[in-house]
């Protein structure tokens, strides 16, 4: 499915701006604040730095490190780079220096562009050139400009994602790629009068969209506040600005949808994505803006911002929101895992091609060609498909459904299981602002599913409650190996920089007691060295003396370590029968208080006797 | 199994007129526009590729020298 055919052949995207300019000079290409810069000063200031960089060795296909907050210089010197023939790779200044470390090793860039406050990030780079200083003279001189060994093909940006392994790697996009998605897409409406936000940080490649299609249309930029901007600020922003063309990640989608949904007024195109879309959200904004088009985009770094684009009016009544059909110039093919394509309503692995497919992996050729690999199912000879690793089948009217990353599918007792499922679900309760479900093994090698769900103005003890709820509101409606475990309700679950659910970063501390009876509270020193000896093979906390063992998660391995940690600590040997006949602390310490003399036959076999009363 | 993941299978280094490489798994038939320049093991075409793929670049975009130091 999808299309290749252009009428156009593909430009390189700083002449499209370059041309732009030339169309409409006085018109505001960018806003941050009080702040304006015309089209006529984006290409004259580009320019001018586009030189500096020429002068200081930029050429084509150099990698240009750029360490700015987000301003209207930055934009500034992303078209520079352009202009001068570089790739930009963004590195937002409020990373952890480690980051930015192990990104700027692997991408062994020559050149960075920072201002005097960024400058130190820049250590050990050849090239830095700080825009706040005065150009060089080299600058002024003719001939540095136009960059004209590059083309189409030539490498445009490099963005970093730390991808299912954790390992970064740099995704290099050519201006072909961007030049299909922004300059005839065939999933959004673009019009000169259009306000675009930019609001990802630009080291998240949905920062093309933004940027790149608001320049190229003759759009205007407002930029969000820098750094990482608060719901209220966004809403003010959007307001301000009257902004008409609005990306959000799923997580900041959910919120305002909950809490502002009044402050999107003045959207007439409001795009959401990057992780699990909630269909309930989706409808309550449409019934709020009915003359608002949504669109839920959807697309790995490695095939160029948007894959697949479900453009619409109406909300669907699939349980989870589409992800629609490839985007102008994409293809996509369905694949098993003999490399065939599936019949339509089979699940599948998702594989794409089109002038989307980024360049590679920089400087991992092995790492490029395990991923971008020959195209069979495209029209042309040749190509390369990308394998996205999305687990995608084709809906009756045509839209693709996304389930899950190939890699997060879990087997728990013996079923396939897909968190996303159990994320979806969540997300149906209105107060869920963003969920997550991952597994957790425990020591005995037991896999389970534990949820997490951001609720944001619960006091910390009705968490507990809203969550016990919660679970009991899943296993109403899902299979109980879909049913988590426990569902851990936090005022906010962590986010990357990107905006996505960090699901590394979710706490992993114990899990709550989920059973029902009231907490007791250990009574003396030996049952709170009990609870401890508990909690650790459980991995719950805490634990009260009348809880049961077995309700609380525990089973018949676990029970024999527990056995075998009570032996090292009490020095005594428990059958296993005790824990069965005896699953509680209370019931615990007393046999282990009437065995005293610790470690003598004697007492074993009182235990021994108590135990068989 | 998805035959690009079987650790155990035969695997070929496919290459196109752009000079672009591709791992392939030799069950798999070869599709036009690619031409054979290694075979073997997964391990020992990957190798094959990080040495001989120095620059990422398709060959039409190759025209400065500058390039090749960038992207490898």
């Amino acid at each position: 499915m999808g299309s290749l055919q252009s009428a156009r052949s593909p430009r390189c995207v700083h002449d499209m701006v370059a041309e732009q300019a030339a169309r409409t000079p006085e018109a505001t290409a960018i806003s941050h604040g009080d702040r304006r810069l015309s089209y006529r000063q984006l290409d004259a200031d580009a320019d001018a730095l586009a030189r500096r960089l020429r002068a200081a060795g930029v050429r084509g296909g150099s990698v240009v490190a750029v360490m700015l907050d987000r301003s209207i210089e930055l934009m500034v010197v992303l078209t520079a780079i352009l202009k001068a023939g570089g790739a930009y790779l963004y590195l937002d200044p409020a990373e952890p220096a480690e980051q930015r470390a192990r990104i700027l090793d692997d991408a062994r860039a020559r050149f960075a562009v920072t201002d005097t406050g960024t400058a130190p990030l820049a250590d050990g780079i050849e090239h830095v050139l700080s825009i706040d200083e005065p150009a060089e003279a080299a600058a002024a001189e003719p001939g540095l400009l136009p960059a004209t060994e590059i083309g189409p093909d030539s490498p445009a940006y490099v963005c970093y994602t730390s991808g299912s392994t954790g390992v970064p790697k740099g995704v290099v996009v050519s201006h072909r790629a961007i030049f299909r998605l922004i300059d005839t897409p065939d999933w959004i409406e673009v019009r000169p009068d259009d306000v675009f936000l930019q609001i990802t940080r630009v080291g998240f490649d949905v920062s093309t969209f933004e940027i790149w299609t608001s320049l190229v249309k003759g759009c205007r930029l407002a930029l969000a506040p820098s750094g990482r901007a608060d719901l209220d600020e966004i809403v003010k922003t959007v307001h301000d600005e009257g902004v008409t063309i609005l990306w959000l990640t799923s997580g900041l989608f959910h919120k305002l949808v909950t809490h502002h949904l009044e402050g999107l007024g003045t959207v007439r195109h409001l795009l959401a994505g990057g992780d699990v879309l909630s269909p309930d959200h989706v409808r309550r904004l449409l019934a709020a803006h009915p003359h608002l088009t949504f669109t839920n985009g959807y697309g790995p770094t490695e095939n160029t911002t948007f894959t697949t684009c479900w453009t619409t009016r109406r909300s669907s009544d699939n349980e989870r929101v589409p992800i629609g059909t490839p985007v102008h110039g994409t293809t996509a093919a369905i694949l098993d895992d003999a490399m065939r394509p599936v019949p339509p309503g089979e699940w599948g692995e998702l594989w794409v091609g089109g002038d989307g497919v980024a360049t590679g992996y920089l400087n991992k050729p092995g790492a490029t060609a395990e991923k971008f690999v020959a195209d069979i199912f495209g029209p042309e000879p040749g190509r390369r498909m990308y394998r996205t690793g999305d687990i995608v089948r084709e809906l009756p009217d045509g839209n693709l459904d996304f389930l899950c990353r190939a890699d997060r599918q879990v087997k728990i007792r013996g079923y396939r299981v897909e968190p996303s499922t159990v994320e979806t679900e969540l997300l149906k309760d209105p107060r869920v602002e963003e969920a997550a479900a991952l597994t957790h093994t425990d020591g005995a090698g037991d896999t389970r599913l534990i949820a997490y769900a951001a609720v944001s103005g619960l006091a910390e003890e009705e968490a507990a409650t809203f969550g016990a709820g919660l679970r009991e509101k899943l296993a109403a409606v899902l299979p109980a190996h879909l049913v988590p475990w426990a569902i851990l309700v936090l005022p906010e679950i962590p986010l990357n920089a990107n905006g996505k659910v960090d699901r590394g970063a979710l706490p992993s501390a114990k899990i709550p007691r989920n059973v029902w009876n009231e907490y007791v509270e250990p009574a003396d020193d030996l049952e709170r060295r009990l609870a401890e000896i508990w909690s650790d093979a459980l991995d719950v906390e805490p634990i009260g003396s009348t809880d049961n063992f077995f309700e609380l998660g525990g089973h018949s391995l676990m029970a024999a370590e527990l056995l075998a940690a009570l032996q090292r600590d009490f020095a005594v040997d428990l059958p296993a029968r005790t824990l069965y006949l005896r699953p509680t602390i209370a019931d615990l310490a007393e046999v282990l208080r009437q065995s005293e003399g610790p470690g003598s036959p004697e007492s074993t076999q009182e235990v021994e006797d108590a135990t068989s009363r | 199994m998805n035959p690009f993941d079987d650790p155990e299978g035969t695997f070929a280094v496919l290459v196109n007129a752009e000079e672009q490489h591709s791992l392939w798994p030799v069950k798999l038939d070869i599709p036009a526009g690619w031409r054979v320049v290694h075979e073997g093991t997964r391990q020992s075409c990957l190798d094959y590729i990080d040495q001989n793929w120095t620059d990422l670049r398709p060959l039409s975009a190759r025209q400065d020298p500058d390039m090749a130091s960038a992207s490898r």
